[in-house]
């Protein structure tokens, strides 16, 4: 990590609360380009919560949220979508009745919403890339199915290719190997790593501790809404504080 | 956890079921060039049918299945396309129909002098969309049955102001409009009208915009995280519906020489829209032109055999239209853009 670069995604006292309970409370964060970040926490600890602040979905109480340097605490989602943040859902959030390659290209469309363009088809351009990214995650086969007709695990390949369409900077994955076997994990892990390597920025909600401790240089563990500790996989997973919250002593 | 929006395996099984795969190929041609060129030359037809010496009767029931076609898609393209079931539709027809007898009559608000109809039309189409837009910002953000009832509250408040606001309206009373008779001039306008609506609904089907109002209806909060500006796109389209709407109100109240609210702002000519829209196929391009065919014989076949209980029987059928067919006509066909009215009103639980 390289602390001199400016964030890409930057947190400052974020809360949120549901009615008297903080989901989220007075978390500090920051995530530079090019890194993977895991964030970990106990159910209900408001990772998901979180991250629906970070991508707009849920209005943020106090504190500002910055990305690429600019203040999105207010930004409705479709314009941090537009900026380059993207996301995954925890549960999967696909459109059921279109087929596979149609959801991809909804997924990306807003790159160019001139008036002229909205009036046309998709280009092929954007097909092709739609096949590309399908073929990248091994689900071509299923390009002219419909989404609903999808296995759980393949429904998430598909939501993590229709949140690579637009080719974000930042894409924010809600729980990805969840309800998946093993050996997609692989696949989702080594694709992951690979986007990586072409700079793609993530950030990752996962309960799977092999996956986080695999993929990330860094981790920020959540407990009752508030940072419980940050660090390298390896520091956290000795952490007292955070065996007791999460693995219960 | 994992499961997303809830998995309707029965209803989907259903489909599967009903679906008949070697219809697939058709329906794609119909969605494309094919479907338009074919709906071209419909039209150039029904231009040419005055010239084979049909009575005035028969022009005047072409220009009123027009206006039922129009109307049927017009509403499908907020309420089957965009997921918006809009019970209050007819509202714009009513503002459309005010607004021309407000204009050509000129008598209740002093307008002097008053316009002619050429001029009036248009503005019933325009004054129906700023409505649209007016009453769209609040109600548009309620989801599933919610903006139903909000628009069907709507057209009941409507209803009210136009009886209220007499020195306008004429109230209660209403408004006689100059009896000017050209079935011939009628039947070519909504020819024209319906031609450019219906031509406009496939047009927007296939571009990026059409795409973009049906994965809103899919799943609105996975479009506005997928970069779509869903207030923009809602609005745009309940606007467009609603300057048809307004042109077709207005033109009614041109042909029907006589207004009043409870001819206009009437709670049935919603009904209808949504009837034919079902009928045909919700979310589909000539579904709803169908079902508005259909629709309009039926009830004549109705009347003229039945007569007395031809209202329960057209229920009963209704009844049984949604039981086994809820996505309509060309649903049941295998058209895989339609949708059920049960579907769309059940998308509230779904917010977040």
């Amino acid at each position: 990590m390289a602390s001199d670069q400016q964030p890409l995604l930057e947190g400052h006292t974020v809360s949120k609360y549901f009615g008297g309970l903080a989901a989220v409370n007075n978390v500090d964060f920051a995530i530079y380009p090019g890194e993977i970040v895991g964030l970990i926490g106990p159910n209900g600890s408001g990772k998901t919560t979180l991250f629906d602040c970070l991508s707009r979905l849920q209005n943020i109480d106090s504190g500002k949220v910055f990305f690429k340097g600019r203040d999105v605490t207010r930004a409705r989602p479709y314009q941090v979508a537009r900026m380059g943040l993207t996301r995954t859902f925890q549960s999967v959030r696909v459109y059921r009745k279109m087929t596979v390659h149609r959801n991809m290209l909804i997924s990306h469309q807003w790159r160019d919403t001139s008036i002229l363009s909205m009036l046309q088809p998709s280009r092929a351009s954007t097909a092709q890339r739609a096949y590309q990214l399908l073929d990248f995650l091994q689900i071509r086969h299923l390009a002219d199915e419909e989404a609903g007709h999808l296995s759980g695990g393949q429904r998430r390949l598909l939501e993590i290719g229709m949140a690579l369409m637009p080719d974000p900077d930042i894409l924010l994955l809600d729980e990805a190997t969840s309800g998946v076997n093993p050996t997609l994990i692989e696949t989702i892990k080594d694709r992951i790593r690979t986007l990586n390597e072409q700079g793609k920025t993530f950030l990752l909600i996962e309960h799977n501790i092999n996956f986080i401790a695999d993929l990330c240089s860094r981790v920020y563990v959540l407990n009752y809404g508030e940072k419980l500790a940050e660090g390298t996989p390896q520091k956290i997973l000795q952490n007292e504080a955070v065996i007791d919250a999460y693995f219960g002593a | 956890m994992g499961t997303g929006p809830p998995v309707k395996t029965s209803e989907e099984k259903a489909k599967r079921k009903l679906s008949l795969p070697f219809l697939a190929p058709v329906h794609s041609l119909l969605a494309g060039w094919v479907g338009l060129t074919l709906w071209l030359l419909l039209l150039l037809l029904l231009a040419l049918y005055p010239y084979t010496g049909v009575s005035s009767v028969a022009l005047f029931v072409g220009s009123q299945i027009f206006v039922l076609v129009t109307l049927a898609s017009n509403w499908n393209l907020i309420g089957g396309m965009t997921g918006y079931v809009d019970f209050g539709h007819a509202v714009f027809f009513g503002i459309g129909a005010y607004i021309m007898g407000i204009l050509v009559t000129g008598s209740p608000l002093l307008i002097s002098p008053e316009w002619g109809f050429w001029q009036a039309l248009p503005a019933s189409g325009v004054a129906a969309a700023l409505f649209a837009l007016l009453i769209g910002l609040p109600t548009l953000r309620l989801k599933g049955p919610y903006f139903s009832i909000a628009m069907l509250g709507t057209l009941v408040a409507m209803r009210e102001i136009a009886r209220v606001l007499r020195p306008f309206t004429g109230g209660g009373v209403g408004l006689n409009l100059p009896p000017l008779l050209n079935r011939l001039g009628d039947y070519y306008l909504m020819l024209a009208v319906m031609g450019l609506v219906v031509s406009i609904i496939w047009w927007i089907q296939r571009s990026q915009f059409g795409q973009s109002l049906i994965a809103i209806r899919e799943d609105e909060i996975g479009a506005e995280m997928r970069g779509i500006n869903t207030t923009l796109h809602k609005i745009v389209a309940f606007m467009i519906a609603a300057f048809f709407t307004g042109i077709v109100g207005g033109f009614w109240a041109w042909q029907n020489t006589y207004i009043d609210p409870d001819v206009v702002f009437v709670e049935a000519r919603t009904v209808e829209m949504v009837m034919m829209s079902m009928l045909g196929g919700l979310g589909t391009v000539w579904g709803p032109p169908l079902g508005a065919v259909v629709i309009y014989f039926l009830q004549d076949l109705l009347w003229g055999s039945l007569f007395g209980v031809h209202l329960v029987a057209l229920g009963v059928l209704l009844v049984v239209i949604v039981l086994f067919m809820p996505e309509g006509i060309l649903g049941t066909l295998g058209d895989r853009s339609s949708t059920s009215l049960g579907r769309l009103l059940s998308r509230v639980g779904r917010s977040k």
